[in-house]
């Protein structure tokens, strides 16, 4: 576990030039660029909007989430960083493989690109969401506060949560190339099974505690929804149950890739 | 001295691909760290078997050996991107691996940052890529295309950029694959030069090659690997010699053997009576694929060597372009003979005739040839462009009627410090006048 965290800080210099080619390399050669970027998440965001605010007009009760779009919004853009950072993290050591079989390398930090690539393009549409909470509060809805200042708290725990499961997947997906397939169909289920349409309370009770406590992703939405959107204080309870997670889950990763890297060159 | 690379026992497994395989290697390498350990000897491959040598401080070492025969793994654990199966390797030292040139970059992004991510994946801080930038851009000669993304580099190009990063990070020891064999002539013989200097600094280099030619040229010491295993490790010269003997004996050996089985075949035909034999000879071809055939002759005279010696006579195969020469044949006749001519022919690896005279040619009649015999055909100045050649010699008769001529004989290199393309390389000096005018010589 130390052995990577550790790997990863010595070659810091290097995975930041590469987060910067892997950002450059993406808008070179398009028009709008950086704009792409946007388009996947704002048009999630229509779509979901005209289909749970005009299509089923949800009654969520007890719950003020309106304006829904602020709502939907505060939860997607992370999970769009999160199901993007793994989706791609977990392919980075197949893509890369001629870098690693031919020459010396750190693999650890290929699986962390993707990671920090998508995080810097959560963080570039967050001005759009800034934006939309200061519009909602202006209209009178009673959206964001002074506790929306905490995001950055629940990004950096997060941060290392999803560090952890890219970089365990990263180096499984180099036994199974299964992983892919896989990864997608969970990907897609988790984001019904994570709070991001709905809050927490929407969910019959056994649900809830088996969300809550099973998906590693729940508090951390939980806090999106709370912390930023409603502008609540975050909660200690919340605070402790994201760090057991970003913990075990970079423990856990780290520990693993560690294992799997010295026979990483020869089965990829 | 010290020894700066120090291998020990390594020996090196590889695993069979095969379906079904993933779980137990998965296991096997959360396990025990290793992907062979779970699988049965006839499962994995032995790519380098038990294999020892130190390099010393300073030193130019070079592995040499057939495809397939691990140099390639070998310097991958050097280099540290695979890990040995068993055994130790100890390495003093910085390590920088010319093994796939520009492994790394980028192809959408310029030559100028693909520099800096290079440098940084070769372990080169920013800053020192910075002032080592406009070295590495004038050595690898891309100045006017290093703001271009390089998808529009051409393969040299990719290797030229390559090479310069990689020999501007400054290390201790080099270890080179092969990959000068990539790019033109001049910028072959620019990194020979570079890696010269680098020598020159008391730094060391380890070197796989084919070109055994530039093993000779470069190398104190050379080891032979032969299907993963330490066949011989001495001074360059001798482990060449050795190598190509084995070659041409592997080579005489396969001809050997197709003979054999050709005359298996004719015999089994003949035994089996004609009509068997047609369906036979129809199913399976005989002739299958026309052997290039080394040797003929009726043997009534006999070449029982061929050596090649400088003019002190001392018995050498590598020589520089313009050293004195001597080919010297042993024959024998154990019949007397009167007709007789000796001959001697160069030959390029590809096949180009080079030159070739005989004793007929030159005007020599001959008289009596009986018993065993040496003669000499010696040049003063050979004067062929750098590379390998392969020698024919013959005796025959004036008609061309065969006694013995015997092919690819003998193989030698010659080397120059100049350049030139085609065989010929005579001696040569540029003169003009007029509105011409030339700068500061180009360092090579």
């Amino acid at each position: 576990m130390f052995e990577v965290t550790r790997r990863l800080l010595r070659y810091r210099g290097l995975l930041a030039t590469l987060v910067v080619r892997e950002l450059k390399a993406r808008y070179r050669g398009s028009v709008l660029g950086f704009f792409w970027s946007l388009v996947n998440p704002l048009l999630m965001l229509a779509v979901y909007s005209f289909v749970f605010t005009v299509i089923f007009k949800p009654r969520f009760a007890g719950a003020d989430l309106d304006p829904y779009p602020l709502f939907l919004m505060t939860g997607l853009f992370p999970w769009i960083w999160v199901s993007t950072s793994m989706l791609e993290g977990s392919q980075s050591l197949m893509a890369n493989a001629g870098l690693i079989r031919k020459a010396v390398f750190p693999a650890e930090i290929l699986p962390m690109i993707a990671v920090f690539a998508n995080l810097v393009h959560f963080l570039l549409a967050l001005p759009i969401l800034a934006a939309g909470l200061a519009v909602g509060r202006y209209l009178g809805h009673p959206v964001a506060g002074w506790w929306s200042g905490a995001l950055p708290v629940v990004v950096v725990l997060e941060f290392f949560a999803v560090g952890g499961i890219t970089l365990a997947l990263a180096a499984l997906n180099v036994h199974f190339k299964d992983i892919r397939d896989i990864l997608i169909n969970v990907l897609s289920l988790l984001l019904y099974l994570t709070p991001i349409l709905y809050p927490l309370q929407q969910l019959p009770r056994a649900g809830r505690w088996a969300v809550h406590w099973l998906n590693p992703f729940a508090p951390f939405a939980t806090a999106f929804q709370e912390v930023v959107f409603h502008g609540d204080p975050l909660r200690l309870g919340l605070v402790a149950h994201m760090v057991g997670w970003a913990i075990v889950l970079w423990a856990l990763g780290s520990w693993l890739f560690h294992r799997l890297s010295d026979n990483l060159v020869e089965a990829v | 001295m010290t020894a700066v690379i120090e291998v020990d026992g390594l020996t090196k497994l590889y695993r069979r691909s095969a379906p079904g395989y993933q779980l137990r290697t998965l296991k096997s390498a959360l396990l025990e760290r290793s992907l062979t350990a779970g699988l049965k000897p006839e499962d994995t491959i032995q790519a380098i078997e038990e294999v020892n040598f130190a390099v010393q401080e300073g030193e130019a070492f070079a592995v040499i050996g057939s495809n397939g025969s691990g140099k390639s793994t070998l310097l991958k654990i050097l280099a540290g991107i695979l890990k040995p199966t068993a055994g130790h390797v100890r390495i003093r030292g910085r390590v920088a691996a010319l093994i796939e040139l520009g492994a790394g970059f980028h192809p959408e992004i310029s030559g100028r940052e693909n520099v800096y991510i290079n440098g940084a994946v070769l372990g080169l801080p920013r800053r020192e890529v910075e002032r080592r930038f406009d070295e590495i851009v004038e050595f690898s000669g891309l100045a006017d295309f290093i703001d271009e993304p390089v998808k529009n580099y051409s393969s040299g190009m990719y290797v030229r950029l390559g090479f310069s990063v990689a020999i501007h990070t400054d290390p201790d020891i080099l270890l080179v694959d092969e990959v000068l064999a990539v790019g033109d002539e001049a910028f072959a013989h620019k990194c020979v030069r570079k890696i010269e200097e680098f020598l020159a600094k008391g730094r060391t280099v380890l070197l796989v090659s084919h070109s055994l030619g530039l093993v000779e040229e470069f190398a104190d010491r050379c080891l032979w690997l032969d299907r993963g295993r330490q066949r011989l490790l001495a001074e360059p010269r001798r482990v060449a010699d050795a190598y190509r003997q084995a070659v041409a004996e592997s080579e005489g050996h396969q001809h050997k053997e197709a003979k054999k089985q050709r005359q298996e075949q004719i015999e089994s035909l003949d035994s089996a009576g004609e009509v068997v034999s047609d369906a036979v000879a129809e199913d399976q071809p005989v002739a299958e694929e026309p052997e290039e055939v080394l040797r003929w002759g009726s043997r009534e005279a006999e070449i029982m060597s061929a050596r090649m010696l400088d003019l002190l006579g001392n018995e050498r195969y590598n020589f520089s372009t313009g050293d004195g020469v001597v080919f010297e044949i042993r024959a024998r006749a154990d019949r007397a003979l009167e007709d007789f001519v000796f001959g001697v022919g160069l030959f390029t690896f590809r096949g180009v005739e080079v030159w070739g005279t005989n004793t007929h040619l030159a005007g020599m009649r001959p008289k009596t040839f009986s018993g065993d015999a040496t003669v000499r055909l010696q040049c003063p100045e050979l004067r062929l462009a750098p590379g390998e050649y392969l020698l024919d010699v013959a005796v025959h008769a004036r008609d061309g009627y065969p006694y013995d001529y015997h092919r690819q004989i003998l193989s030698f290199s010659l080397i120059s410090s100049e350049t030139g393309v085609g065989v010929y390389f005579p001696r040569h000096e540029w003169q003009s006048e007029g509105g011409v005018n030339w700068g500061e010589p180009v360092r090579q």
